[in-house]
């Protein structure tokens, strides 16, 4: 299950992504230990500022952050990072900056500390700024090309859904000499309001992350994937083995876990690990090449999309008692009820799959 | 007690408690240990002078400082002690109070204590002044513009486009009549603050008027002053950018004190986010310059040179430039809400 992604030899493709969780060398490790291909640090600023609270709402599947950056100031991650390594493993050193100048000099200092990679943030969607530098193609090509000037170790730029056109700031990133990009960056967001006491769940705007973002970052890499020749990692929404194989499916070489670790700790790592090597095992899979950009292959434009007469119909299985959630769904009035058991009216039924997706009981199918 | 001492109850030579102190690595563990024991039961402190000698370095390297009662200074101070202290580096303060000769006085008296490096916030030295650093071997790291000495390492802001920014949100309040009052220290800021404010005019098409200039000293009373001539204008400006909080203070001061509402009669803009710029009331619009963050990377930058991690003596300019923000508040008259945020 091992893989090489940006010259670096992995266990396995499943990677930590930046928050929290990796704020230090003991809590690098224990991911390590937890049997994380790497870890990317949580993102080092050249100033760091004290945590302001609360910072983390969750509503069951997404998380609101307004966490900031790492508290620790660069001149301490030289000892972090020692103990981060202590016992094998790679570190990916995450920074974030406001200028060319600042994320140069702080990759640089990241390298010289012992990271294996940089991963340019570039995309902070907290607070009150809507604008982010992943948004703007000249703004990521000169961090790249500024921390690719300053560092031999391998440069992923981590972009954001912000970005109208994320391909265009992927080019960008590549043609500055980036060796890979990650994508995507979490979303601007606020949770939810308390309807009673008219408080938004954080004080101010925050970041989205967890299975609701998964969709989003799906699209972002495939369309990365089709569109230029980079190694991408995954980011978003990522909760156990099945999710890993989407990414690398669409393309992607590598995935990074961070909610899932956040809310579930470091074992839910080993888990995916150890369903994922199961999973591999099972299908005959020794390598991530192998699956790499499979699911491309069925991903097609629009314009290919063959325009084809297809109708629903129905399997011998039985409905689940009571149920009539297709017959509510079915905007063309084509299913009705017929005791335990449901009719098609093929005459009405335009073939648009939405029962399908809603059937509980799989007794529906689409006839091509 | 002191190293001969230390090495006889060791039984040892002074060569090898030389070598705890100074190469760890180079010594057995175990008589390591019974060094550090002794070390500490006899609460030894090694002499750092005569430590210095032997390394060539004092641990100690100096700010100079064009005054230390500035506000703005005193953060960017802050920030170059706080990353000297961390990597236990003792700061000497210079105040130098804006006068080059004063300047190269301390810097005489620098070299003579061989301090390891210097850091100097907008210093008016000139190239022969630096030559005299570099026949000393004594790297320097410049915050703020300075006058384009050649092989200078700096950290910076774009303070031309900063300024700019800030005017360029006044026109776009609706002010036209805007006027710059301007201190006469640090010097080329200022200078290139004074053209942000022209290039911002000049963008909005509108003309620059001389009247609406007013130089003076960087002080709350200058800036005071200048805001009272303005105001006795006929035709007083609609909106004032300073080029400092302090001058923004004074400004806000003569408003009052001319029984005039800012902003409803007068829009103020200052320069640097100064802690206090948060608590005068209107809460003043102002420029965010990173002033601990500037204070933080001249003081890494030069620990750099110091470590000898970079050469600074190799002719190549290290330029970090740092980024400015606007800090919208209340006294521009910006009415819209999310105006005040973004």
């Amino acid at each position: 299950m091992n893989t090489t992604f940006l010259g670096m030899e992995l266990d396995n493709p499943v990677i930590v992504s930046a928050g929290p969780w990796s704020r230090d060398g003991q809590s690098i490790k224990k991911l390590i230990e937890a049997g994380a291909g790497a870890v990317v640090t949580e993102s080092i600023v050249s100033d760091a500022i004290l945590d302001v609270c609360p910072r983390i709402a969750y509503n069951g599947s997404g998380v609101q952050n307004i966490r900031l950056y790492s508290d620790i100031q660069v001149e301490g991650w030289e000892y972090e990072m020692q103990v981060a390594k202590s016992s094998g493993g790679r570190v990916i050193a995450s920074v974030s900056a406001h200028t060319p100048s600042e994320v140069a000099y702080l990759a640089s200092k990241l390298e010289k500390f012992g990271a294996d990679a940089i991963e340019i943030s570039v995309s902070n969607p907290m607070f009150e700024s809507l604008e982010v530098a992943a948004s703007h193609k000249d703004v990521v090509y000169d961090f790249t090309k500024a921390v690719v000037s300053n560092v031999k170790i391998p440069v992923i730029v981590k972009l954001s859904q912000t970005a109208t056109n994320i391909i265009e700031i992927a080019k960008a990133a590549k043609l500055a000499g980036a060796s890979g990009i990650s994508c995507i960056n979490t979303i601007r967001c606020i949770l939810s309001v308390d309807i009673d006491t008219a408080m938004p769940s954080l004080p101010t705007y925050g970041g989205y992350s967890g299975a609701p973002i998964r969709p989003i970052s799906l699209a972002a890499v495939a369309s990365i994937a089709q569109s230029l020749d980079i190694p991408i990692c995954g980011i978003g929404g990522v909760e156990n083995y099945r999710n890993v194989v989407e990414y690398l499916m669409l393309g992607a070489s590598v995935v990074q876990v961070g909610t899932a670790v956040m809310v579930k700790g470091p074992g839910i790592i080993t888990e995916i690990v150890r369903d994922l090597e199961k999973w591999f095992c099972e299908n005959g899979i020794s390598s991530v090449s192998q699956i790499k950009g499979k699911a491309l292959r069925n991903l097609k434009s629009f314009d290919e999309m063959k325009i084809s007469v297809a109708v629903c119909k129905k399997e011998d299985t039985p409905c689940i008692e009571g149920c009539s959630d297709c017959t509510v769904a079915c905007m063309y009035n084509a299913i009705s009820k017929n005791g335990n058991d449901i009719d098609i009216d093929e005459s009405l039924c335009t073939g648009c799959g939405l029962c399908v997706s809603i059937c509980d009981a799989d007794k529906l199918n689409l006839d091509m | 007690m002191n190293i001969r001492n230390i090495a006889e109850k060791a039984g040892v030579s002074v060569a090898t408690v030389s070598r705890v102190l100074n190469h760890p690595e180079t010594v057995a563990e175990s008589t390591r240990k019974t060094i550090e024991e002794i070390m500490k039961s006899e609460e030894y402190v090694p002499n750092w002078f005569a430590r210095g000698l032997n390394f060539n370095k004092t641990g100690t390297i100096a700010l100079m400082l064009p005054n230390l009662l500035d506000n703005a200074s005193i953060e960017i101070a802050k920030g170059v002690e706080d990353v000297a202290h961390q990597k236990e580096y003792t700061t000497l303060i210079c105040n130098v109070e804006n006068d080059v000769e004063k300047e190269r006085k301390y810097l005489q008296i620098l070299i003579q204590r061989r301090v390891d490096g210097i850091v100097m916030l907008h210093p008016s030295l000139e190239e022969k002044d630096f030559n005299l650093l570099r026949e000393n071997k004594i790297p320097s790291v410049i915050i703020g513009e300075n006058n384009h000495v050649n092989g200078t390492h700096t950290v910076t802001i774009d303070s031309r486009a900063a300024a700019a920014k800030a005017v360029g949100h006044l026109v776009q309040i609706g002010y036209k009549d805007i006027a710059i009052v301007c201190g006469e220290t640090p010097r080329a800021e200022n200078a290139n603050k004074k053209r942000g404010y022209m290039d911002a005019l000049s963008e909005a098409g509108i003309g620059f008027r001389e009247e609406y200039v007013v130089e003076i000293p960087n002080t709350i009373e200058g800036g005071y002053l200048a805001a009272k001539r303005l105001l006795e204008m006929d035709n007083r400006p609609q909106a004032i950018f300073a080029t400092s909080d302090t001058l923004a203070f004074g400004v806000m001061d003569a408003v009052h004190d001319n029984n005039l509402v800012i902003p409803d009669d007068i829009g103020v803009v200052g320069f640097d986010n100064v802690r206090m710029s948060n608590l005068v009331t209107p809460k003043l619009s102002t420029v965010e310059k990173p002033l601990h963050k500037m204070g933080v990377m001249g003081a890494r930058l030069l620990i750099d040179f110091i470590d000898g991690d970079e050469d600074a003596f190799s002719g190549e300019d290290r330029e970090l430039v740092l980024m400015a923000k606007l800090k919208i508040r209340k006294s521009c008259g910006h009415k819209e809400r999310i105006g005040e945020m973004f």
